[in-house]
């Protein structure tokens, strides 16, 4: 199956996650959020393989390819609405999106 | 122990191999461009201007390396490491001749794939990090180029991964044996090879580092010899294709009577060849022109290339 | 085998952490980079050879792409740094970390109690070591296979409707930043940059 143990995978997946996370809370610039949002899939992907390692499948590595097309879009449409977010406001602070209507 | 001495002379052959035919690449390219053009290339320097290689490394070692202060210099300094040393790794796959390869990874082919994607970071940072007009759009022009062609690089390849049945490289060799993937797969060869110009900014798509139009467009900024590595890195990047294209659709090391490598050199020499007489011979294509060609002729094409690939393998 | 998967480990970790404490997004988004390579190698140990090259072609090569593209167009210039410096207080991290941290104190506490069902902590490391000399190679290989065969078999609709959600994304995407440039006259271009035919776009000659 795989040279290590699946368990230590986890382990990593679980720091990194924290990490996101942490990035998700503590950053008030939308691009540094979507990074960290960025972190936390990958890290939940790395989850999925570590499982698919442990029962010697190939499910894991075909839901990794499903969160891989999942956060490719999700980047998009994100990117685009900070884009959009930049020129109507004119910051990036996440803070300042309080509202909804202007 | 023979095994890890062997390991260390592949190595070093795979990284000298390619250097040095890129560093003749720059003269050789120059000259064979004089011969279609009707003129003299470099012949000064050395009997017949072969040393121009040397002439030419002394001379940007010994420019004056200039920074720009308004740039952000770490990433200004890593852009060119980037693109070197993506091009070198790739090389890592390559099966000079049987047994050969520096490492013969049962994903070589999605290795290459994987390399040339971290050559689009190099190009766009280049033009990011110099903080200036020309390069920014140079950059971002140059990265679209890539990702856009990147896409059709990849699928024109699976053909050829059908009929192998492996990614691995030197199987693929291997299992031209009969007949070389040149024939069945050969609109997926001339995907490739349009695909490969366009990703390694060879003419007709050199749009990205125009002289005439964006001023050397992103890596106007470089001097000396961080330009010297994206210009050696052009290089190395023909060279690369061309030996690709010779493990994928030539049959690599195939080849009667002379030993393998002989073969593979040959080919892949031919192939550097054809894409230095393309250069000469084609004008360069319009940004919009270049895109909407790639995403409106040459994905379809690849699309229809998997479709009959596919289908005749399980007819027969 | 699993010395690489220590070193990629920690180099992902270390990577990650410099993504989130860094002022400039530029340079966040390079060590993000490094963290993808670092975790592609970790896949790779783990015996999946084919998610490994996705992850480098797909999500370092493709997504974060998209990423440097979209700061190249929401460019801040000096300024970042100096609202970042400020943003950034020391006090900002302290609740984050603590919650962060009894997050990944739980997390931590159930993997080491033997958490993943069906094996204790001794079988687990027993079955580990034997996989690994036998591991690499061959089964990569049928790895490779199965995960093609798993696509088209059982998971067939999930590609489809993988698919369906790209072309979700890349319809809204086109349509939330269409008009962008009719908003300001800030830099050039258009976030898709792909289009053909947006002649609007980049005020000098193209």
């Amino acid at each position: 199956m795989s040279a290590v143990d699946p368990v230590y995978a986890l382990g990593l997946a679980g720091v990194l996650f924290v990490l996101g996370l942490l990035g998700v809370l503590v950053r008030r610039n939308i691009i540094f959020v979507l990074a960290s949002i960025e972190i936390m899939v990958n890290a939940a992907g790395l989850a999925f393989l570590a499982a698919g390692a442990r029962w010697g499948q190939a499910d894991g590595q075909v839901m990794f390819v499903f969160i891989l097309a999942m956060a490719a879009a999700e980047v998009a449409v994100g990117l685009a609405l900070a884009l959009r977010i930049r020129r109507r406001f004119n910051t990036l602070d996440v803070d300042d999106l309080r509202k909804l209507k202007d | 122990m023979p095994d890890t001495a062997w390991h260390i002379i592949e190595v070093v052959v795979m990284l000298l191999l390619p250097l040095l035919m890129a560093g003749g690449l720059t003269v050789v390219e120059r000259r064979l461009l004089g011969q279609l053009q009707d003129r003299y290339g470099p012949n000064r320097v050395g009997v017949m201007g072969e040393m121009q290689v040397l002439a030419d490394a002394v001379k940007l070692l010994g420019k004056e390396d200039w920074i720009p202060p308004f740039a952000d210099r770490p990433v200004f300094v890593a852009a060119p490491a980037i693109i070197l040393m993506s091009v070198l790794a790739s090389f890592a796959v390559i099966p000079l001749t049987s047994g050969f390869a520096v490492a013969d990874l049962n994903v070589g082919l999605l290795f290459f794939l994987a390399m040339s994607s971290l050559g689009v970071y190099s190009v766009a940072l280049a033009g990011w990090s110099s903080r200036s007009k020309y390069p920014l759009l140079g950059g971002l022009r140059a990265a679209a180029q890539l990702l856009g062609y990147e896409v059709f690089m990849g699928m024109s390849l699976l053909g050829v991964v059908m009929m192998a049945g492996s990614f691995d490289l030197s199987t693929i060799v291997e299992g031209q044996r009969g007949l070389w993937y040149v024939g069945p797969q050969f609109v997926g060869f001339v995907v490739f090879f349009i695909a490969g110009l366009a990703e390694t900014r060879r003419t007709p798509f050199d749009l990205p580092e125009a002289e005439s139009e964006l001023v050397a467009g992103y890596h106007a900024e470089y001097s000396a010899m961080k330009f010297g590595i994206f210009y050696v890195g052009e290089y190395l990047g023909i060279t690369l294709v061309s030996a690709l294209m010779t493990v994928l659709f030539f049959g690599g090391w195939l080849g009667p009577i002379l030993p393998g490598w002989t073969w593979f050199l040959l080919k892949t020499s031919i192939l550097i060849l054809v894409v230095i007489v393309v250069r000469a011979a084609l004008p360069r294509v319009r940004y919009d022109q270049l895109m909407s060609f790639g995403w409106k002729v040459m994905l379809p094409l690849t699309l229809i290339n998997l479709l009959v690939t596919a289908a005749v393998i399980l007819a027969t | 085998m699993t010395v690489l998967f220590y070193i990629a480990g920690a180099v992902a970790v270390i990577a990650t952490g410099m993504v989130i404490t860094r002022r400039k997004a530029i340079h966040a988004l390079l060590y993000l980079v490094v963290s993808f390579l670092a975790l592609a190698l970790v896949f790779y140990v783990l015996g999946a050879p084919f998610v490994a090259a996705l992850e480098v072609i797909v999500y370092a090569g493709a997504i974060m792409v998209l990423f440097l593209f979209a700061l190249m167009l929401i460019d801040a210039g000096r300024a970042e740094e100096a609202r970042e410096r400020d943003w950034m207080r020391p006090r900002a991290w302290i609740v984050p970390s603590v919650l962060s941290a009894a997050l990944l104190a739980e997390v931590v506490y159930l993997l080491a109690r033997g958490g993943v069902p069906g094996r204790t902590a001794a079988g687990a490391a027993a079955a580990g070591g034997a996989a690994g000399v036998g591991g690499a190679a061959g089964e990569a290989a049928a790895q490779v296979k199965a995960v093609g065969i798993a696509l088209f078999g059982p998971y067939l609709l999930g590609v489809e409707l993988a698919s369906i959600l790209l072309l979700a994304g890349l319809v809204a995407a086109h349509h939330l930043t269409v008009d962008l440039d009719s908003e300001d006259g800030e830099t050039a271009g258009a976030a898709d940059s792909g289009a053909p035919g947006r002649t609007r776009q980049k005020g000098g000659r193209p």
